[in-house]
């Protein structure tokens, strides 16, 4: 890491409204900023908590959802699950210490490329300003932990069982 | 339902297109070849200035034989642009379409960071290692057969109704309409003369009915009501209800085709009580009240309520082109913007046809504009012009004032802006609502049908330009006013075009759909249902009793292909994991992910 840090952010955009506008703003020639990377899927439904989760694990250090307004979904009502499913992250996120700014939905229909745009440079300086997530370091840190506390139980289940020999021969 | 194991290690083709520069002249893309040139899995990673043009294709055709490349990658515009004829040069290559995986690095890379060549070329880098990880997952996907029942299902017999059947039926292929009403023919047999050409609408009803009536390919049911539709392309089960008389219930029955059009047509827009006079005197009246009572009058005098009529006006733009704040909304509380593309040319011929048959009559037309724009409707406006006619304007914001004067005569006020912004005050003995066109209530039939809408309430098509008449649905086309207002040889024009989409599916004796559909690994299913709750097709994911070694019984998902939207719900909420889509599998998207955040850097620490 001897460049300048960047924020990283994973994007997962519907096929048939947000990755649309996405398109629509590059042809409109709107520049904004080279940080999220998109995943095209089909439908805002498909977007599993866990997929969001995934990412923040690998290293993202935040997530944006892009589906089509309510009421306007191709699969007729994927965005709302999409919605219910994204309200469950967010305690998810708050119990596991992550800032809610980092993990974001936005409703962008296929000619809303100047939304594309906006979301996309306010949630790049939003990132910006909290800073890296680094899960990726933080589980290292926890494994070390856990390797710790692991090594420690070892040493003391070996003294007891040291200490106690006749009480496992007689189970036995 | 297990997937085939490709057990090849994945010999990648990454191909990185200029594009004559929109490339490019933003992202270095010698050096993003060369980056991911280094990735595991990677055989050959090139650069071509135009990979979507005849030698761009032959590459990859030659290199997949030469290098018994097994995967390929390009990246250049959007997969909407070039997605289908990347698949095909790698069928041609004689590898499988789904193993290609398409990345965007223009619409989504260079032109959007054009300022930031840097970060520009590090995001189409990372873009890329996730497409690569990505097609080493993806599996060969056959497109899904179905069978397909060879006939069409018209939902309307009015003018596009019945000419869809026509045009259906020509080309060989049996259709069967449905409609409300016992006769056909829809409004066009209540409007008199119509422009452009000054047939009578009765005339052209009958000539069309008859021509249905002596095609042995269309049978028409009618009046009926659709009572319930289920199934999907190739296969739609078709309950409906003939009507007794006076609409009541009748006998029920069932068909199935393979496809649908909807022409259910429009209803004239029903002005509210009060609004511009109307229903407070019998003298104000919509435009098909005036045609309906005008054509049963004779020529020469024309007299209401035993007084004769000098003065006849037109009103424009009821109904349509309304301004939120000015108009009242709509039961549904919005206001009709759109324009009915109809009124203006339908005022106009009626204003001459007043002059012609009452010329003791004067006619006024009062417009924001006047939009005769087919071929041959301007004429009218000359003709109105030479007639006499009196042409006033006002301004959209201050719709004209309406009101009954002592005599019991109609009374308008309203600012003239061909003068200026001048007061004017007129009085009539007949004012005619030139009303637009409303979606015909057909609330049941877009849930059944699962239709899209748009904000204007008429039926959407999937794109107005490239897909025109087809809705979102697959096997379900839309022709005629049931998508927005359209004159006479629009709606006709727009039902021979959805004859030909249904026609061209329907020619085959199976169909072919995308191969993105769920599919169920048994052994992970525990049979909770919740991919069933999730879906919002019916049908598309049933629970079925299956045996177990032991004896027993179990419940397990099993995917309709033909009914799956390919969404991807049901994936997201499965506790086991055992349903996935097929193209937009779970690894698949992990892989991207993991190619997005961390497989670029692993390569950059390299």
């Amino acid at each position: 890491m001897s460049k300048e840090w960047e924020p990283r952010i994973v994007a997962f955009f519907c096929n048939w409204c947000t990755y649309t506008a996405a398109d629509l703003a590059g042809v409109s020639r709107l520049k904004y900023a080279p940080n999220v990377r998109v995943i095209r899927l089909m439908c805002s439904g498909r977007v599993d908590p866990q997929f969001i989760l995934d990412a923040l694990a690998r290293g993202a250090d935040g997530v944006l959802i892009g589906g089509c307004h309510p009421g306007d979904c191709h699969y007729v009502e994927g965005n709302y699950k999409a919605l219910r499913r994204f309200r469950m992250l967010q305690r998810m996120l708050d119990q596991m210490g992550i800032e809610r700014e980092r993990v974001r939905l936005e409703w962008i229909s296929a000619a809303e490329g100047e939304k594309v745009q906006r979301v996309i440079n306010e949630m790049t300086e939003q990132v910006r300003a909290l800073g890296p997530l680094n899960l990726p370091g933080k589980f290292e840190e926890w494994d070390k932990e856990m390797e710790a506390l692991a090594a420690r139980i070892a040493k003391e289940e070996a003294k007891r069982s040291e200490a106690e020999p006749a009480a496992e021969k007689k189970e036995a | 339902m297990e997937p085939e194991k490709d057990e090849e290690a994945p010999k990648i083709g990454v191909y990185v297109c200029r594009c004559g520069g929109n490339i490019s002249d933003v992202v270095d893309v010698e050096r993003v070849a060369k980056t991911i040139a280094e990735m595991e899995g990677v055989a050959i990673s090139k650069v071509h200035t135009f990979m979507c043009s005849d030698p761009g294709q032959s590459m990859i055709v030659e290199d997949i034989k030469k290098e018994s490349l097994n995967r390929v990658v390009v990246a250049s515009c959007s997969p909407f642009l070039h997605e289908l004829t990347f698949r095909n040069a790698v069928q041609r290559g004689g590898l499988n379409p789904y193993l290609y995986d398409h990345v965007n690095i223009r619409e989504q890379g260079s032109w959007a960071h054009k300022s930031d060549p840097e970060g520009a070329t590090a995001k189409a880098i990372r873009l890329i290692a996730a497409g690569v990880e990505k097609v080493k997952h993806a599996e060969p996907l056959e497109r899904i057969r179905l069978s397909n029942h060879q006939r069409a299902l018209v939902l309307g017999g009015g003018a596009a109704g019945m000419k869809a059947a026509l045009e259906l039926a020509r080309r060989g292929i049996p259709a069967v309409i449905i409609d409300k009403n016992a006769e056909l023919g829809g409004h066009i047999k209540e409007w008199g003369k119509l422009f452009p050409t000054d047939e009578d609408g009765q005339t052209l009803a009958a000539r069309l009915r008859s021509e249905v009536e002596a095609e042995k390919d269309i049978e028409v049911i009618a009046p009926a009501k659709v009572t319930k539709i289920s199934g999907f392309v190739g296969n739609y089960d078709v309950a409906f209800e003939r009507l007794g008389e006076g609409g009541k219930p009748g006998e029920e029955a069932k068909l199935t085709v393979g496809a649908i059009i909807v022409a259910t047509g429009f209803e004239p827009y029903r002005p509210a009580e009060g609004e511009f006079g109307y229903r407070k005197t019998p003298r104000v009246m919509t435009m098909p009240e005036f045609i309906a009572w005008a054509g049963s009058q004779p020529n020469g005098r024309l007299t209401l309520d035993g007084r004769e009529v000098r003065r006849v006006g037109f009103l424009h733009c009821v109904g349509s082109r309304q301004i939120e704040g000015v108009h009242k909304p709509q039961p549904d509380g919005r206001v009709n913007t759109y324009c009915s593309r109809v009124c203006c040319s339908t005022v106009l011929n009626q204003a001459v046809q007043v002059r012609k048959r009452f010329p003791s009559v004067s006619v006024l037309d009062f417009h924001q504009d006047i939009r005769s724009y087919g071929r041959g409707h301007e004429d009218y406006y000359i003709e109105a012009s030479n007639r006499g006619v009196a042409f006033f304007r006002y301004h959209g914001d201050e719709p004209p004032e309406v009101a009954t004067d002592a005599e019991g005569l109609v009374r308008l006020r309203m600012k003239d802006y061909l003068t200026w912004g001048e007061e004017i005050e007129a009085s009539m003995d007949v004012l005619v609502l030139a009303v637009g066109m409303t979606p015909s209530p057909i609330g049941d039939l877009i849930d059944m049908l699962k239709l899209a809408t748009g904000h204007d309430r008429f039926l959407q098509e999937v794109h107005p330009k490239l897909r025109p008449v087809e809705s979102s649905v697959n096997g379900v086309f839309l022709a005629g006013t049931a998508q927005a207002p359209m004159t006479l040889e629009e709606a006709l024009c727009s039902a021979g075009a959805a004859a030909a989409k249904a026609a061209a599916l329907l020619g085959s004796e199976y169909v072919e759909v995308d191969p993105f559909v769920a599919r169920v690994d048994e052994a992970k299913c525990t049979g909770c249902e919740r991919c069933v709750e999730e879906c919002a097709y019916s049908g598309a994911i049933v629970m079925v009793e299956k045996e177990t070694e032991g004896g027993g019984k179990v419940k397990k998902a099993e995917v309709n292909a033909g009914l799956c939207a390919g969404c991807g719900a049901c994936v997201a909420v499965c506790p086991t994991r055992a349903i996935d889509l097929r193209g937009w599998s779970l690894k698949e998207f992990d892989s991207m992910v993991d190619g997005l955040v961390s497989a670029a850097e692993r390569l950059a620490a390299k």
